[in-house]
């Protein structure tokens, strides 16, 4: 984290120093070619909110600005219950950030600070955890689910949504826990703080907008799900299916043919306020991202 | 990397005989482990039991459903003979190694050009994050209607007419390879430009003094240095891409040789249903993708640690 930090600063100085130096030909050329990369990421979804206003013939023209334009396509996605659908979405990744960020914080804070036996068997076993394809749990979680009653239900989603999200929140967590100053800890411990009171009165507070990027990264990454979401509750967005399921199978009036303008407004709810999240907390969530994955 | 400094961290904290006198409440070490049950209790009974139980399951018959008896290895064998595992493995490789290829190139093309700070830097850094958060059904859906031939947007841009992308057994290949290159490659950029922002520019400027010019200073730094984010963007790409489902399912449904091993997995489950079967193939699934994963490891590790001597 610290060092991500002081690295941006570091470039940031050369790199100005960099394009003085180099010609204003060259600078346009760059500008270009970063206009190139937002592009890349940004236009695919300006083609989705054009053609999701689409209504009737327009919706077979390739033209993105050939009319008429309307809200037809957002009434019909609402009229198929997608409201639901995002209800389900929304509990089930709440519920597995709540899970992941109380379990991973406490067992990160134990990894990068408390005095524990076999911490590298331990790392080895987390970072296997997080290779887990996980289709290979889904016929075994199935049978168990089914016998259980757990099919079509928030808990047989989120519970292993949890445990597939904690190798990934032990490791952005204890990257965040071990950047805390140690002298912080010892002044609580010469008060006279037990361990616990030190870790949720002192670290906790101070590792707050780690465990906040981890938050949203899990949260992402649990409303993104599809294959366990597909296969434990497929159907009915009345119990549990999810938004990516429902998007999925959107039906039309004719049996067999995509309906672009119900999946295309579809897709639109949900981008938007995705992207706002993104736009918002960009800076934290790239934090998150490399502590994660530079850990491994 | 981090993993050593926490160690050493640890390691270097004061003894337990020189802690001042103890405080009330859970001692440290007991904390220590009571913080990390619940991780570990949840992890091994909702990741690793199952692999178990799966293995167990393969072992057995089934009818539909209904448990027929004990069947030793015979789910297996009919896995190895059937020709839609065959199948689904080499589409499974095909896309995993041209679509974590592509990404690589394209994520370190990105990554290096972003790390010159010039006008609209911020604003790209903050776009780049958008394919990522997107739901990859979404993404799926978002390029089956672009890449189709109607309303044909990629074939109007291009000048194609009818060409049917997702009709043709290759060129329905690239149309998945490319959604999916489209929404990681700017992760990739993300993580190797983390790694970028960790090299020292006194580097660059005593090989500028030394007179060594952009590519040299590339080839003999800038790679080098960035072994580590290579091999972490390399590793989690290639076992995500391993797993892939999503972008398949959605775009395509298996058709014209696009299904892939979690596919064809999942499909004993709901679909046709064969207990048995279905878990003999995700056991061999997971021996595969686990078997590439710590190949990966320690191959690259041991590269790793070499890599890191030498400076």
């Amino acid at each position: 984290m610290s060092a991500t930090t002081a690295g941006t600063g570091r470039t940031r100085r050369r790199s100005r120093g960099a394009v003085e130096s180099s010609t204003s030909a060259r600078a346009w050329a760059k500008t270009a070619l970063l206009a190139f990369i937002f592009l890349w990421c940004l236009f695919p979804f300006f083609w989705l909110i054009m053609t999701s206003f689409k209504v009737q013939g327009a919706l077979n023209s390739a033209n993105l600005f050939d009319g008429p334009f309307g809200l037809a396509n957002y009434r019909n996605v609402f009229n198929q219950d997608f409201h639901l659908n995002l209800r389900n979405s929304l509990v089930i990744a709440t519920m597995t950030t709540i899970l992941c960020v109380v379990i991973g914080s406490l067992a990160a804070y134990a990894i990068a600070r408390l005095p524990l036996k076999r911490k590298i068997l331990l790392l080895t076993g987390v970072l296997a955890v997080s290779l887990f394809p996980p289709v290979a749990l889904v016929p075994p979680l199935y049978e168990l689910w089914r016998t259980l009653g757990l099919l079509n239900t928030y808990e047989g989603l989120y519970i292993p949504y949890t445990s597939f999200t904690l190798p990934l929140t032990i490791f952005i967590l204890t990257t965040f826990f071990a950047a805390i100053p140690k002298e912080l800890e010892e002044a609580a411990k010469m008060d006279g703080a037990s361990p616990f009171k030190t870790f949720y009165r002192v670290i906790l507070p101070l590792a707050a907008p780690g465990v906040f990027a981890a938050a949203i990264i899990i949260f992402v990454s649990a409303w993104n799900e599809f294959l366990l979401a597909n296969t434990f509750a497929p159907r009915d967005p009345e119990v549990a299916q999810t938004v990516p399921v429902a998007i999925s199978l959107f039906t039309g009036a004719v049996d067999f043919q995509r309906p672009i303008g119900s999946i295309t407004a579809a897709c639109v709810v949900v981008t938007i306020p995705m992207i706002i999240v993104a736009l918002a907390f960009q800076k934290r969530i790239i934090a998150g991202l490399t502590a994660g994955s530079l850990k491994g | 990397m981090a993993e050593v400094a926490t160690e050493s961290r640890t390691l270097s904290g004061p003894g337990p005989g020189e802690r001042p006198p103890r405080a009330k409440g859970v001692s440290e070490k007991g904390l220590g482990r009571l913080f990390v049950t619940p991780a570990i209790g949840l992890m091994v009974l909702v990741a690793l039991f199952p692999v178990i139980y799966a293995f167990v399951v393969s072992l057995r018959a089934y009818t539909g459903r209904q448990y027929e008896g004990f069947a030793g290895f015979e789910n297996y064998s009919e896995a190895l003979n059937d020709d839609k595992f065959w199948a689904s493995l080499q589409f499974t490789f095909t896309f995993t190694v041209i679509s974590v290829g592509a990404e690589f190139i394209i994520g370190l093309g990105f990554a290096l050009l972003m790390n010159q700070a010039f006008r609209g830097r911020g604003i790209t850094r903050a776009a780049i994050l958008v394919p990522w958060v997107i739901p990859t059904v979404i993404a799926a859906q978002m390029w089956f209607f672009m890449f189709n031939v109607n309303p044909g947007f990629i074939n109007s841009a291009l000048g194609l007419g009818e060409f049917n992308w997702l009709g043709e057994s290759g060129w329905v290949k690239f149309a998945v390879i490319f959604a999916d290159v489209w929404k990681t490659a700017p992760f990739v950029a993300l993580l190797l430009l983390a790694g970028l922002q960790t090299i020292p520019t006194d580097v660059y400027e005593s090989a500028r003094v030394d007179g060594a010019n952009a590519w040299q200073r590339f080839w003999h730094i800038t790679l080098p240095l960035l072994r580590p984010a290579i091999f972490v963007a390399l590793l989690f790409r290639t076992i995500e891409a391993l797993r892939v489902y999503d972008l398949p399912q959605v775009m395509t449904g298996g058709a014209f040789d696009t299904e892939s091993l979690s596919m064809v997995v999942q499909q004993y489950v709901v679909k046709t249903p064969d207990p048995g079967l279905g878990s003999a193939l995700s056991t061999i699934t997971f021996a595969i993708i686990l078997g590439i994963g710590v190949i990966f490891v320690s191959l690259l590790g041991r590269e790793l640690v070499i890599g890191r001597k030498d400076q």
